[in-house]
């Protein structure tokens, strides 16, 4: 693989000097490329020069007109995926991935399973997309609507029409998509975009109607194709990913901190939190799962925090804020009725409650952001 | 604390404070390789972002009002700043500073690796953005640029990047690293194949180095941050 010796390369025209390269590697047509010009070692191999090699267009759909396609849940495992230049296609990556590019695309209906990098949209118009991801990414984009579950705050660039909602999907295989991504139901920052070329007067992006159903974006897809055999919902109340409120002004003064701690059944708990909750007609603003030192704890819970220590300890606590007047006292009830056996943390009163939900997220968010 | 008597001290660098710029394109992987390299988790990077720090920033940062023009005063001015000094000449802790810092635009740390204190500078690369990358050349003593080697269609974009830096005059006989990254993705472009796409061997003007690497892994990482600490004293000053 490595050579010494100087060597033209054959591509290469001939009024190029002649160089000694020191390191080098073979290219795929067996001529050395200089990789620096001043070391003395050979060439390293590492894991992905020892490994099976791929197409690229194994992972890339291009210039599709018409169609439905996609990946099948299983299909894909993590690798990285490419979609450009397609247009009034209707795309279902069903499987979690690495990260996925969308170039020159228009008027496409697209679903991402969990990506566990970067959604990188560029030069998109026309697109109606539910998309989970740790990043999402656009540049130069018209007219999108996005159905988002983000692990970190969204961005746009040099973008226009850009609305978001609360991701809402279902399939059977969804919950193992996000474990194997090593997304977060609970962190869904869908709502605070971050805007790099802000227009002066304008909005180049807004939320979507709060009772925006994904139904009517991006449709199921059709029977007669590859997709048929998954069976898909995308009914709110099935939505692996809890429905937010997120930015969204909300409709009382009051709301309370409600969290759980790390052990077996925490989801399924948050989950069953959500239910008692909406059910009595509260709302849910926002979901966090994050880590927490000792020294947080006692900026977070105060007096209740050397009791809560040894919990934290154990893992990564998830928190809800539910909000509505009497969330406080619902809250309570909900964890002696349905949760007396658990070890959580709700807010007392609600004269504090607000502080305790502003502590905490305000505490998750520099944890997460830097 | 005199304003003047930091300034002093910022400016006198140890000898063993090195100065890393890290560029590349947005979603290159700078962020992870910055975090990558100062042991932290990796697992929830956000999209670096610009921004002066503002009154609205007061609160969490724990600051006076006069205090704040000092900060953005300092960070403008600083070039070698140690964030260890600015935190013990603030007495703020280290990692309100590093808040600072982020709310200025762009997420710094310092390593110590091979017998040197690297500050790194992780600078965020949309295209809007990239014009503040040329208030950070100044006392560069190793340039790093990053590549999602797996994103084919903004190679030329990157290439067009990458010559428009080696032109700068602040940036001249700076060493360079490519750090060909992504390499754990199976559709990624081989560091060979990138080299030459990016016309690499007809740089003469400074010492240059292509590495393959994963940020996400590790991999290929302290390779080329051991050809980064090799190369820093060949730096013409």
């Amino acid at each position: 693989m490595g050579c010494f010796f100087s060597k033209k390369s054959k591509r290469k025209s001939a009024e190029k000097e002649n160089l000694t390269p020191t390191t080098t590697s073979a290219d795929t047509a067996g001529n050395s490329v200089p990789l620096g010009n001043n070391t003395d070692e050979a060439p390293k191999q590492y894991s992905w020069d020892k490994r099976e090699k791929v197409d690229p267009k194994d992972y890339t759909l291009t210039g599709l007109k018409d169609v439905t396609v996609g990946r099948l849940p299983g299909t894909l495992n993590g690798k990285p995926f490419v979609i450009q230049d397609c247009e009034n296609c209707n795309i279902f990556v069903l499987d979690h991935s690495a990260t996925i590019n969308i170039d020159d695309c228009v008027n496409c209906r697209i679903v991402f399973g969990p990506v566990k990098g970067s959604v990188f949209f560029r030069d998109c118009k026309d697109i109606k997309c539910v998309v989970a991801c740790q990043q999402f990414r656009a540049r130069d984009c018209k007219k999108m609507d996005v159905f988002l579950c983000c692990a970190t705050q969204p961005i746009i660039e040099s973008s226009t029409g850009m609305k978001f909602g609360c991701f809402q999907y279902y399939y059977p295989e969804l919950a193992f998509h996000f474990k194997d991504a090593g997304l977060s139901i609970f962190n869904n920052n869908w709502s605070n975009i971050h805007d790099f070329t802000p227009v002066s007067g304008e909005n180049n992006w807004s939320l979507l109607p709060e009772d925006a159903k994904v139904a009517d974006f991006v449709l199921a897809p059709d029977p007669e194709s590859d997709f048929k055999s998954v069976r898909i919902s995308t009914e709110a109340a099935r939505s692996i990913v809890p429905l937010t409120k997120g930015g969204r002004r909300k409709d009382s003064e009051e709301s309370c901190l409600f969290v759980f701690f790390a052990g077996d059944y925490t989801t399924a708990n948050a989950r069953k939190l959500i239910d008692e909750a909406t059910s009595k007609g509260f709302v849910l603003i926002q979901t966090k799962e994050v880590s927490m030192k000792p020294e947080d704890a006692k900026r977070v819970f105060q007096n209740n925090a050397d009791d809560l220590v040894e919990w934290i300890n154990k893992g990564p606590v998830t928190a809800l804020e539910l909000n509505g007047d009497g969330a406080v006292e619902a809250c309570k009830t909900i964890a002696s009725e349905v949760f007396s056996g658990t070890k959580v943390f709700v807010s007392d009163n609600k004269n504090m409650s607000t502080r305790d939900v502003d502590s905490f997220f305000n505490f998750a968010d520099m944890q997460m952001g830097l | 604390m005199g304003l003047l008597s930091i300034l002093r001290r910022l400016k006198q660098s140890p000898e063993q404070e090195v100065r890393l710029l890290l560029l590349g394109l947005d979603n290159a992987g700078k962020t992870t390789l910055l975090k990558q390299l100062a042991a932290e988790d990796i697992s929830h990077i956000t999209p670096t972002q610009v921004h002066p720090c503002t009154r609205a920033h007061r609160n969490t940062l724990l600051m006076s009002n006069c205090e704040i023009p000092l900060l953005n005063f300092l960070v403008k001015q600083s070039g070698h700043a140690s964030v260890h000094l600015l935190s013990e000449r603030l007495n703020y802790p280290l990692n309100l500073i590093y808040v600072a810092f982020h709310q200025q635009g762009f997420n710094i740390k310092s390593v110590q690796s091979s017998g040197f204190k690297l500050n790194v500078w992780d600078i965020g690369g949309q295209r809007k953005i990239r014009p503040y990358w040329r208030n950070y050349f100044e006392n560069t003593d190793v340039l790093i640029y990053v590549i999602d080697s797996s994103d084919r269609k903004r190679f030329e974009e990157t290439s067009l990047e990458l010559a428009e830096l080696l032109e700068e005059e602040k940036l001249a006989a700076v060493p360079l690293l490519v750090f060909a990254n992504k390499q754990d993705l199976m559709t990624a472009s081989p560091a060979s194949e990138l080299a030459e796409s990016l016309n690499l061997h007809t740089i003469r003007d400074r010492m240059w180095q292509v590495q393959a690497c994963s940020a996400l892994t590790a991999e290929g990482v302290q390779d080329g941050m051991t050809w980064v600490c090799r190369n820093i004293k060949f730096r013409k000053r």
